[in-house]
């Protein structure tokens, strides 16, 4: 081997090399820090034939083609990803750089990683049980919004148990693991609209259950993001009759008036961009208009003095405007 | 006008006073006609100048020869300037540019938010021309309280709204753009994109309609004409004059009226439908738009509105024998006569000419330039210099020819090392050099720097 200058190492010789390594980390052999070395040192090799270096340029399609072939058939991806908190700091970021890497690689209009993913689905469960790890939250983070951006591999999230565990990770208490893992969260529940429309539709009761635990959090920043993208998803058309099961239910806007009256300011606009859905539906269900009936005039009187140091903010003015004639005009259903 | 403006006019009466005064020659504002002296003399007086203007001409004629002084210009020696550039701020915030572009409710212009130092476009309603309009201040309401409501990478924001009720105008603050795609395409060979060029700006048009209708919003009239471009290539959804919001608790997307641009509309509309699925024209006219920016027609055509609205209600059209599937396809597919069987936006993205990426192409078209300047500098600050700085004076060199020096910037960090350094060649070589040191510093200031330039504003030169 040269002193100085790359080494000839092919993608099937680095990638063995690499596999070893990992391998002899995780069984925590008396050399672990060869061994630690040697998955530093192979990582960069990997990462270096995909971006290039300085000096020199990204290997030819041939070449990272080989090298992709051999990451699906040494089922390293995987390894890696289930040793991450095992290698070290830039080993982490170098891991993440590689696999969104491969992710986005394309013959065609074939993605062949996506393939190869969604038929080992373990790699995206063992990505998303990551933020259960402080010291690899992040590095997971960012590979599952990757994943996320295809429609197949959200949908295999979307569906899997494991999702459900997003609930407890948007809470935890480290405040950018928190916000890492709200920001997927929202990403897999926006991104494909058609996907995420059938999603909750299926999935309705399991899932509100878990989002009104969000919306009592103790946590205000969560309480605050959690009850924003609620309204984000019911106003969006894809949503339509998620939106209308939501505004039946008595039990949720009885929540949003108590949210009307938090104190914090932010959380009452926000759930005014709720509450305004449940007075607008036309066709008002029984519980939902007798609510509204017993607390028709303390509404009206609410919304009277509610933020009216908006005076700016045209669209709001005129939504209350709106809301508060509803609220007057409201009548008991006939035969009643 | 500010203390600066003063000072700034004190230094350059001093720096002119070394000139020959016979050389000087007058700007005119955008007059065609060669004029004589004593109209100069009259220009130059009604300037609109600072009295400073004056007390220099003043000085400079010394005991007052100010016959000899106008008549030695002769009409051959008169050049002509653009016209003045005149600093307008609009709600004491908006710093205006030049004119970007104009429609038939007024113009569009560049701007500047003196707070935020962005970079904005404004669009100037004039109120007599938008009450001649059909709707006109209808939509322009609508547009308004819709952009309120939009907030996406590919839908163009509205940063402020300012109303002048003294001149009955009407300014819209919006996100600043280089151009439309129509202006692309007018300036591309074959009025036509390399596909990879097409493929990045469909994708962003899906981005955006996808947005839209998620917010229930149709727009109706997408085309290359109402999609912008930034500088960076980002695709912005524009002109929501007829858009349509459908009613959060409408069952379906069924729309009523149609006024998009004729040959953007699809065949339910061209027949006159009583009501037609609204998210389906968008979709049409999005595949106008594809056919358009990939082969340089249209699908449909006509000598006048009836010709073409029958060839549309017909349905049929060719796709050029050089545009091959995938994409004939997709075109065949977004271009489905009943709009029930035309592709949904997620089938159009899941569609393969969208899922590959076209090979790049031998070339790219790039955003035709604004008055000559490919690089599409800011045109505001000409405007401000010319405010702050007196640019309008003409400027010679050693042998009496006008010169347009290029502007020349100074930092404070140079300012700082020239009077250092000044103070350094004072105290080596005694006052008595002090001459020699001072146009030291001189060159420093002129040294220009690199990330601005602009055009036209000229500086006196030491001789």
């Amino acid at each position: 081997m040269p002193l100085f200058g790359k080494s000839q190492k092919g993608p099937a010789e680095v990638v063995k090399a690499l596999k070893e390594a990992v391998n002899s980390l995780e069984k925590g052999e008396k050399k672990a820090e060869k061994a630690q070395e040697d998955v530093s040192k192979n990582l960069v090799l990997i990462k270096n034939m995909l971006y290039g270096t300085s000096e020199s340029e990204p290997q030819t399609d041939i070449i990272v083609a080989q090298l992709a072939q051999e990451l699906y058939n040494s089922n390293l991806l995987l390894l890696l990803i289930q040793n991450l908190n095992r290698i070290d700091f830039e080993g982490k970021k170098d891991v993440a750089q590689v696999f969104n890497n491969i992710l986005r690689r394309q013959i065609g209009t074939r993605s062949p990683t996506v393939e190869y993913i969604c038929t080992k689905p373990e790699i995206l469960f063992t990505l998303m049980t990551g933020y259960e790890h402080q010291d690899i939250a992040l590095n997971c983070g960012t590979m599952l919004r990757e994943c996320a951006r295809y429609e197949a591999l959200a949908k295999i999230m979307l569906h899997s148990e494991d999702f459900y565990n997003f609930f407890r990770y948007v809470e935890v208490s480290t405040f950018d693991i928190a916000s890492d893992a709200f920001s997927t969260f929202k990403e897999l529940l926006t991104r494909h609209k058609i996907v995420c429309a059938e999603f909750l539709e299926a999935n309705y009761d399991k899932v509100f259950s878990y989002y009104q635990r969000l919306l009592n959090s103790e946590n205000y920043v969560t309480r605050r993001q959690s009850l924003k993208l609620l309204g984000e998803l019911l106003l969006d058309r894809h949503n339509f009759s998620v939106m209308t099961r939501y505004i039946s239910n008595p039990e949720n806007l009885k929540l949003m008036m108590n949210m009307l009256k938090e104190r914090s300011r932010n959380i009452q606009f926000e759930a005014f961009h709720v509450f305004k859905v449940f007075v607008a539906n036309p066709n008002k269900p029984k519980p939902i208009l007798d609510i509204l009936l017993r607390n028709q005039e303390k509404l009206v009187e609410f919304l009277m003095k509610f933020h009216t140091d908006r005076a700016e903010d045209e669209q709001f003015n005129d939504e209350k405007a709106y809301l508060i004639r509803q609220i007057k005009e409201l009548k008991p259903l006939p035969g009643h | 006008m500010s203390e600066n403006t003063n000072n700034s006019g004190e230094d350059f009466g001093a720096r002119c006073s070394e000139q020959e005064l016979s050389n000087r020659i007058f700007s005119v504002e955008n007059d065609d006609e060669p004029i004589n002296a004593a109209e100069n003399a009259e220009i130059w007086l009604n300037d609109g100048h600072s009295t400073d203007d004056l007390d220099v001409l003043g000085d400079d004629l010394g005991t007052g020869n100010i016959n000899d002084f106008f008549h030695r210009v002769d009409s051959d020696q008169v050049i002509y300037q653009p016209k003045k550039k005149r600093l307008k701020i609009i709600d004491n915030r908006y710093v205006m540019g030049d004119l970007l572009g104009e429609g038939a409710y007024g113009k569009v212009k560049e701007m500047l938010d003196s707070e935020t130092l962005c970079r904005r476009a404004v669009k100037i309603f004039k109120e007599r021309k938008l009450r001649r309009i059909p709707n006109g201040e209808q939509n322009v309401q609508k547009e308004i309280s819709l952009l309120k409501k939009l907030c996406h990478k590919n839908i163009i924001r509205l940063i402020d709204e300012h109303r002048n009720p003294e001149k009955q105008k009407l300014y819209l603050i919006l996100e600043f753009c280089v151009g439309s795609l129509q202006g692309l395409l007018d300036s591309a060979p074959g009025k036509k994109l390399p596909a990879r060029q097409a493929h990045g700006y469909f994708t962003q048009l899906l981005d955006g309609l996808e947005y839209l209708h998620g917010a229930r919003v149709v727009h109706k009239d997408i085309k290359p004409g109402n999609l912008l471009l930034t500088l960076e290539q980002v695709l912005k959804i524009s002109d929501f004059g007829v858009a349509e919001t459908i009613d959060l608790f409408a069952k379906d997307d069924t729309c009523y009226i149609g006024q998009g641009s004729p040959a953007f509309q699809p065949p339910e509309i061209a027949n006159g439908a009583e009501s037609f699925p609204g998210f389906k024209v968008d979709i049409w006219s999005s595949g106008v738009t594809l056919y358009n920016i990939m082969t340089g027609k249209y699908p449909f055509e006509g000598d006048n509105i009836y010709r073409l609205f029958e060839n549309i209600g017909n349905g049929d059209f060719k796709i050029p024998d050089e545009i091959q599937d995938p994409l004939r396809n997709l075109l065949a597919g977004m271009l489905k006569k009943d709009p029930t069987e035309r592709l949904s936006l997620r089938q159009i993205r899941q569609h393969p000419w969208l899922t590959r990426k076209p090979p790049p192409g031998d070339y790219v078209v790039s955003i035709p330039p604004l008055k000559n300047d490919q690089f599409h500098n800011m045109t505001v600050l000409p405007y401000l210099i010319e405010h702050y700085y007196h640019a309008d004076e003409p400027c010679y060199d050693e042998d009496g020819n006008m010169t347009y020096s290029e502007t020349e910037y100074v930092t404070e960090r140079q300012l700082n090392a020239a009077a250092e350094n000044q103070k350094r060649l004072e105290q080596v070589n005694g006052n008595s050099q002090s001459n020699q040191s001072s146009s030291s510093k001189r060159n420093r200031k002129k040294r220009p720097i690199s990330c601005m330039t602009v055009r036209n504003l000229s500086m006196c030169k030491q001789s």
